[in-house]
């Protein structure tokens, strides 16, 4: 047969080859075009759809005192998780009972029931599958011993370890530390999102949340590779979470053992600090709650008690607590006076009383001291002649010595309460009562009552400042720049007050403030009256500073319905300055 | 003897024994993404099954084509008939269609027959009368229309140009499959504005309804249509799988990510119920990069241009027939199925050949290898 006579031409079978030759080329061209020209496209989805990001929390740092003892420690905390991925069956639903059937099992085993509902492990299987459930928290060695044993049996139940804050000496200084709660962690690591977050301690009060940036640490990532229905098939480790640094306060523990000792069973305050650069010792507020308590979680129950307590022992007395200072503002009435020129041997006649228009302000002593100067005034706390010195001064003066040692203003402490107080004028008492500002406003402000609020850190800052002549700003953390600058008044004036306020401690109505104590002390009592006349009630102030030449504490302590600044404050204040400068 | 292996195309038998191999490999990687052990040892049953194929291969390749057609062709379409009415009736229910009758597929088989009785009829004397245009679209219609019932959309879109293009090239009155062919084309294109016109945003749900009643297409073929017009919407419901097969395949890159390491497959992003099957290309692809999709098409050139070559060489029509016939068939797979992975064609159920996993499949493109192979040795004018 002829092949030209074929009805099948040449020219169709060699189209037909080009037609598969250029069908070819098409899909090389299409290929390349996905596979290498838009290929880092498509890994990018790929890695948008099968990695999940999370973020691991960092250590948190402890919280030391001055001499390194662990006030906030860390302790190991042993969890049992449960991957989803090893129960994972063809409907969700069978998925989420497989869990809770083990869980159930488990428990028994373990001879404790989870904190699961079955409601928690159907949310935690629809929304964050990826990651590991906690099944259980913080386990016995007991406990722990018991899964061991059949932990086997149990795929996808696994042990984990965390930490958990703990504070070893409970309830000490427990308003200055503050507590922790459970977060999962802010997304401050730049834009990319994280998909889910591990529960990180997060400071909620106190030292706590003021330094949480500091002590957070930096928290680590894993990377999780999911499959289609979001079971975890593999994960890694990008960066491992780091410890934060250690947090060490110019707190004493022993010196803040004292002053909580000291407020042991009354509503009160104290803090001590060292005026030369504005440390603070001791920061006490009574009464307390045990820190612990916080730990993993504020049971509602434990709560409910500390916020129902009539004491409201969560209130920080010390910074956020504000009260009419009392005789304790006397010094600053005398330098506001001594400073505009009065002379420190003039005399007020003391009858007992001061009256103005129809207000009477009674003295401590019914029957009046008599003719008095500043120094023994101060000494003997004469209201008469302080009302007497600020009227003739004014108004203005008084603010202003008031002002100038930080009253009415935040001290700038690194703190989360930094109460600022009243110092009241004109102007704020228009505002804030719709009244102008009466003479008797300033007889009150003179002699500390009225309208005057501060705060016992303010007070303390008031001490140190006298006996110094510097306002410091006072702070918790160790080694943090001092700031201070000068009273504005000059050293004959700061001299009189000065010696005013020893003859407090050395026969005056203060004495008990120096009783024992192995260096001399300068000191200040206040008996602040408030509430109706029917139950007239009194907190009772001591503020002092030691060694009276060369200060190197400053107190003031506070106790809530005492009897007297001299006779329930001082003796208090004479037991820390005992601790702290008696050789033992 | 000798001048039998003389004319044995070695190209073509060395292109296929490389596909099989690939392809046990592909269907290897892809079974073992799989929680079921069963297919875990399915690329055992592919070398298995391509043994038997071989078998055959080698029978059809050493029978002359002549013989074969004249004697078996037209048994074998009408045992394909047969068959295709009787799965429609007795076959197992497998993802909305049926397919199965026992353990093969016979629309696979049908497509043999229907390219052997065409060469037959058509190899010979001229046609070139409407009354065999006629006859010759009857022949075609009748196995894709029962096909098109079990419903097998794919296998019957590879059928029909391969069996046209006999027909065209046999100069079977060429001004009608012309027309024919026209007629699709327009077809086509207004099935695909009429998708876009219904589907595109902003169309309210009364237009829409009104719009795609005219569309000859079931809503599942609706919905595939418009994921082709519109690849980006719908990601997690129509949309999914085309999306998935893309990033498959894209995220290979140069290189690809290592035999049996692809990530699409191993995390079930791309659905297993299609991995092993329509979808295989973006197993491979994923695990050999653009690298391996040229060795695949080079592969499938090295089978496929060495088929026209035989056209060429080969002195009857019939021969010729075969050689394009089953060449075309393969071809229009391989391009229909790479095409429709990433996006080229809209998405429809059809097997690579060698590579996915069906076992009928295999045997019947090898068996239309074979024939192939037939033509070579036996079609050639005796002095060459």
């Amino acid at each position: 047969m002829d092949r030209e006579a074929s009805i099948v031409s040449d020219l169709s079978c060699w189209a037909t080859m080009a037609v598969f030759a250029i069908g070819l080329i098409v899909l090389a061209v299409h290929l390349k075009e996905v596979q290498v020209v838009a290929s880092p496209d498509y890994n990018y989805e790929k890695a948008r759809q099968s990695v999940r990001r999370v973020q691991t929390a960092g250590m948190r740092g402890r919280i030391l005192d001055r001499r390194g003892r662990v006030l906030a420690d860390n302790r190991r905390c042993v969890s049992i998780v449960c991957n989803a991925a090893a129960y994972q069956k063809r409907s969700w639903d069978a998925t989420t009972e497989a869990i809770t059937e083990a869980i159930r099992q488990i428990g028994r085993v373990i001879g404790r029931d989870t904190h699961l509902t079955e409601r928690s492990i159907r949310r935690h299987v629809n929304q964050s599958l990826a990651i590991p459930l906690v099944a259980w928290r913080d386990l016995t060695d007991e406990e722990l011993a018991r899964f061991a044993e059949r932990e086997r049996l149990y795929p996808g139940f696994s042990i984990v370890e965390s930490e958990e804050r703990h504070y070893p000496f409970g309830s000490l200084a427990s308003h200055l530390i503050g507590y922790v709660g459970r977060d999962r962690g802010s997304g401050d690591a730049g834009d990319e999102k994280f998909n889910f977050r591990d529960f990180e301690l997060y400071g909620r009060s106190g030292l706590e949340l003021y330094y949480n940036g500091f002590l957070r640490g930096v928290p680590g990532e894993r990377k999780l590779l999911v499959d289609a229905r979001g079971f975890t098939e593999r994960e890694w480790v990008v960066s491992e979470p780091r410890r934060g640094p250690d947090l060490m306060l110019s707190v004493d523990a022993d010196i803040q053992r004292v002053a909580e000792a000291q407020l042991k069973g009354v509503r009160g305050a104290c803090v001590v600090m060292d005026p030369r650069d504005g440390s603070v010792l001791a920061f006490a507020s009574s009464p307390s709650y045990n820190l612990n308590d916080f730990v993993p979680t504020l049971s509602q129950e434990v709560y409910d008690r500390y916020l129902n307590d009539p004491a409201k022992p969560l209130l920080n007395r010390a910074s956020g607590g504000t009260y009419a200072p009392g005789s304790t503002f006397k010094p600053i009435t005398a330098l506001a006076g001594l400073s505009m020129g009065y002379p420190d041997n003039e005399q007020y006649d003391c009858t007992g009383a001061f009256e103005l228009g129809n207000m009477k302000l009674h003295c401590a002593r019914r029957w009046g001291h008599g003719p008095i100067s500043v120094r023994t005034a101060l000494k003997v706390s004469c209201n008469t002649f302080f009302c007497n010195l600020g009227c003739d001064v004014g108004t203005n003066a008084v603010i202003s010595a008031a002002k100038a040692f930080g009253l009415g203003s935040k001290t700038g402490i690194d703190f989360t309460d930094d109460r600022a107080g009243i110092v009241p004028d004109d102007e704020w008492k228009r505002k804030t009562y719709g009244e102008r500002w009466y003479p008797g406003d300033l007889a009150q402000m003179s002699i500390g009552q009225g309208m005057l609020l501060a705060s016992p850190l303010q007070m303390a800052v008031v001490a140190g400042a006298i006996g110094t002549g510097y306002v410091v700003t006072p702070h918790l953390k160790a080694g943090a720049e001092v700031v201070r600058r000068p009273l504005p008044f000059d050293e004959h004036s700061l001299a009189v007050v000065r010696e005013g306020m020893r003859q407090v401690v050395e026969g005056g109505s203060g004495e008990r403030g120096g009783d024992g104590v192995e260096v001399s002390v300068a000191g200040k009592t206040g008996t602040a009256e408030f509430g109706p006349m029917s139950n007239r009630r009194k907190n009772t102030w001591f503020i002092a500073y030691a060694p009276a030449d060369r200060p190197r504490a400053a107190v003031a302590l506070i106790v809530e319905d005492g009897e007297s600044g001299g006779g329930t404050a001082a003796p208090r204040v004479a037991e820390i300055l005992k601790r702290m400068f008696n050789a033992r | 003897m000798l001048d039998k292996l003389r004319r044995f195309n070695w190209i073509m038998f060395a292109a296929m024994i490389a596909l099989i191999v690939t392809g046990t490999v592909a269907i290897w990687s892809a079974g073992n993404a799989r929680a079921e052990a069963i297919f875990h040892g399915m690329w055992l049953a592919n070398l298995w099954t391509a043994i038997a194929g071989l078998v055959i291969y080698f029978m059809f390749a050493f029978t002359d084509y002549r013989k074969l057609i004249a004697w078996t062709a037209t048994p074998a379409y009408a045992v394909s008939l047969v068959l295709l009415v009787a799965v429609l009736i007795f076959g197992a229910k497998v993802y909305g269609g049926r397919r199965w009758l026992w353990f093969f597929q016979p629309s696979e088989i049908a497509k043999l027959g229907v390219i052997c009785l065409l060469a037959k009829l058509f190899g010979g004397e001229p046609r070139r009368t409407f009354r065999w245009f006629m006859v010759g679209c009857a022949l075609i219609a009748v196995p894709v229309g029962l096909i098109l019932l079990e419903p097998d959309l794919g296998t019957a879109l590879t059928l029909i140009p391969a069996t046209l293009l006999m027909l065209f090239v046999a100069r079977v009155w060429r001004r009608g499959l012309v027309t024919l062919l026209a007629a699709g084309g327009i077809l086509a294109f207004a099935v695909l504005g009429a998708v876009y016109e219904a589907e595109k945003p902003g169309v309210t749900e009364a237009r829409r309804t009104a719009i795609l009643k005219w569309v000859p297409l079931k809503p599942h073929q609706v919905k595939r249509v418009r994921v082709f017009i519109f690849p980006d919407e719908d990601l997690t419901g129509a949309g999914y799988n085309l999306r998935q097969a893309k990033i498959s395949i894209g995220s290979g890159g140069l290189s690809g990510t290592g035999i049996g390491k692809g990530q699409s497959n191993h995390l079930k992003y791309l659905p297993p119920a299609i991995s092993m099957n329509d979808f295989i290309f973006c197993v491979y692809a994923e695990e050999t990069g653009f690298i391996g999709s040229l060795l695949l098409l080079g592969l499938f050139g090295a089978l496929l241009l060495p088929g026209a070559w035989i056209a060429v060489m080969a002195v009857d029509g019939s021969g010729r027939l075969i050689a394009l016939g089953v060449s075309t068939l393969i071809f229009a797979h391989v391009w229909i199925n790479i095409a429709m992975s990433i996006g080229l064609v809209p998405i429809t159920g059809l097997p690579l050949p060698f590579i996915s996993s069906g076992r009928t499949f295999l045997v019947v493109v090898m068996a239309g290898l074979g024939l192939i192979q037939s033509v070579s040795i036996h079609g050639r004018d005796k002095t060459t």
